[in-house]
């Protein structure tokens, strides 16, 4: 993904931020408001912003990225989104166990024995470390 | 004599057994990860964070400051082994420290930066020990504009230092205190960018965005990169010993590294990177044979290791003195003294001297273990490199995944953890640097505080920012840095408007 996508997704942020930070009460100087950085802030971001795309466009240089599969990238997003959506559904230790399973089979780990073994045992380590030893309520 | 009696109290507390505990766990911790390519030190503290809310706040501290400077220990051994630096600040070391180790000598390199961290942690220690009480003192005087002032220039320096980019530096950090402004102003109590979400009234955590950007988003790299990791040579102990040579050619460096890195310390930026970056260009200066830099240069390991741990102390004079974070290590530490309700800055050492100098007393003698435990255990962290990462890196993330819930016991936080990662991932391969906006999202509101209540203490006059003598020196440093970057950034333009008149 090029410079000048990033930057305009930082724009449009910007814009987004800049038009609800305007629906605060900006006040004056002897009593500034709860807008009064929000909308500074936000205006300054929007210069910056501004002057990037300006140079990005001027300039034709771009960083130097290293290769990158972006097949295993969405892989790992999709099994993320899974991991968020079953954890209440299934529980911490069965989501933990097929998200782990899942991350280990798309990073290319052989076999199936070793990383069966691997997720059972890490998915039961950490429950039993958050919830049992730390006290925190996992779904 | 104050100071030494206070620091005796500090080793008192340092070594009862839990503190002692800590410590110990911290800097072994802090070793592996610097060890470890693809686990960041902000993203393990902020892990850790949750870990440490039965512990007692000293305790806690000195965990989270071993791990913070251990780190930099273990960064260099896999930049001599693989030339795979295990953290940013050790880039440095692979460009002496990998032609070494073909050479043979990679015990050598790894002994010798081992040794230049120690002392140069020690002089950082005793810099820190020295300079933050008298800071902490003169910053008694400070009221809000000095505050707002300080802030502002600190921000305005750290993305001269940031990045390749001073532009997208300064961007990163106006995005960082956007991100600050969500949920509610603590001066006026009304939510802002909440969107009727009650969860978003306590803003954006500051160790949920951590592990999100740097936890997940290295996480991501790791994972997708398609490059196969370098084989890893083995390590004999007696492969550890310095040649005599190796070690007269090392002491000056060791030295000179630690003084340059401790006054690079003290600025606002990521001190460590930078430190070892100045060093390396100190050494190959001062050095008799430059042309052997890059070549396996044993001053090109010596004196970059020495000066990133000398760094890390110093990076601890704002924060505890100031309670201001100038970097993305110190940022997450004061997330960690705020999780405890201790507030650093000039009351720290009056109202909890017990914390301050137990903290500081446990740096000796983490500094020592560090020591210690690197010599001997090198064979351990090199067999632990052998770890496969793709058998690590989904282990890492739900290790994060994990300890991220369980902060607020939030799914809304995995939702958030997961878009900061994967923005952390597109702003890396871009070539945005992501440290500016953390300590945007830390300062911000410190920043919004000193800037409102100056505004009213002056009924409305800026120039009480202009003219109170404190203000008015660091607002001249804030205002020369500006002047000088954009003299820089119109350079090509003259330079072009030039050429045309000319033709």
């Amino acid at each position: 993904m090029s410079e000048k996508t990033i930057s305009l997704f930082l724009f449009s942020g910007i814009l987004s931020y800049l038009f609800f930070a305007n629906q605060l009460a900006f006040g004056t100087f002897i009593s500034p408001k709860s807008g009064f950085l929000p909308i500074l802030a936000g205006t300054l971001g929007l210069i910056l912003t501004l002057l990037l795309l300006g140079s990005q466009w001027r300039t034709e240089k771009t960083t130097q990225q290293p290769e990158m599969d972006w097949t295993k990238f969405i892989f790992i997003i999709i099994g993320l989104i899974f991991y968020v959506t079953m954890l209440n559904m299934i529980g911490y230790l069965a989501a933990t166990f097929i998200f782990l399973l899942y991350l280990f089979k798309i990073s290319d780990t052989p076999q199936w024995l070793l990383p069966l073994a691997i997720a059972a045992s890490t998915a039961l380590t950490f429950y039993f470390l958050f919830d049992r030893f730390l006290a925190v309520t996992l779904p | 004599m104050d100071v030494i009696n206070m620091l005796l109290q500090g080793f008192y507390v340092s070594i009862a057994p839990t503190n002692l505990l800590a410590c110990t766990s911290g800097v072994l911790i802090g070793t592996l990860i610097g060890v470890l390519p693809g686990i960041d030190t902000v993203s393990t503290i902020a892990l850790l964070l949750p870990f440490s809310y039965h512990m007692n706040g000293t305790t806690a501290l000195i965990l989270f400051a071993g791990i913070y400077y251990g780190s930099k220990y273990g960064g260099s051994t896999t930049s001599i082994l693989m030339n795979v630096p295990g953290e940013a600040a050790s880039i440095v070391t692979c460009m002496d420290g990998y032609p070494l180790a073909q050479k043979g000598r990679a015990g050598a390199a790894l002994a010798i930066a081992a040794i230049g961290s120690f002392i140069a942690g020690t002089i950082g220690i005793i810099g820190l020990t020295l300079f933050a009480p008298p800071l902490a003192q003169a910053a008694l005087a400070f009221g809000p504009p000095e505050y707002f002032s300080l802030a502002l220039v600190g921000l305005i320096i750290l993305t001269k230092l940031t990045g390749t980019s001073s532009l997208k530096s300064a961007l990163m950090a106006a995005v960082g205190i956007m991100l600050g402004t969500f949920g509610l102003d603590s001066l006026s109590g009304i939510s802002r960018f909440t969107f009727g979400i009650d969860e978003l009234d306590r803003g954006f955590d500051l160790s949920i965005l951590a592990m999100g950007i740097f936890g997940l988003g290295e996480i991501f790299t790791v994972m997708t990169q398609t490059n196969s990791p370098p084989e890893i040579p083995t390590i004999r102990i007696k492969d550890l010993y310095p040649t005599k040579e190796e070690f007269r050619r090392s002491v000056v460096p060791m030295f000179r590294g630690s003084i340059a890195g401790f006054l690079v310390g003290l600025l606002p930026g990521p001190a460590a990177t930078i430190s070892s970056f100045v060093s390396y260009g100190l050494e190959k200066h001062c050095s008799k044979t430059p042309a052997e830099f890059g070549h396996g240069a044993i001053e090109g390991v010596a004196g970059p290791e020495s000066a990133n741990n000398a760094a890390i102390a110093a990076t601890m004079i704002p924060l505890l003195s100031l309670g201001l974070p100038f970097c993305g290590g110190t940022a997450i530490l004061l997330s960690g003294f705020m999780i405890h309700g201790i507030t650093p800055g000039p009351t720290l050492i009056t109202q909890q001297p017990d914390l301050f100098w137990g903290l500081i007393a446990s740096m000796y003698l983490g500094n020592v273990m560090l020591l210690i435990i690197n010599l001997p255990l090198i064979g351990v962290f090199v067999q632990l490199l052998r770890t496969p990462l793709n058998i690590l890196m989904p282990l890492v993330a739900v290790l994060t995944l994990t300890g991220a819930y369980s902060i607020n016991n939030s799914i809304l936080d995995l939702v958030w953890i997961i878009i900061f990662g994967i923005i952390g991932f597109f702003l890396r391969r871009t070539g945005f640097e992501p440290g500016p906006l953390l300590i945007g999202l830390v300062i911000g509101p410190e920043l919004e505080r000193g800037l409102i209540q100056g505004l009213i203490i002056s009924n409305g006059s800026i120039w009480t920012f202009i003219t109170r003598p404190i203000t008015s020196t660091i607002l001249v440093v804030g205002a020369s840095v500006i002047l000088y970057t954009l003299v820089h950034w119109l350079k090509p333009f003259i330079h072009i408007r030039k050429k045309e008149t000319r033709q």
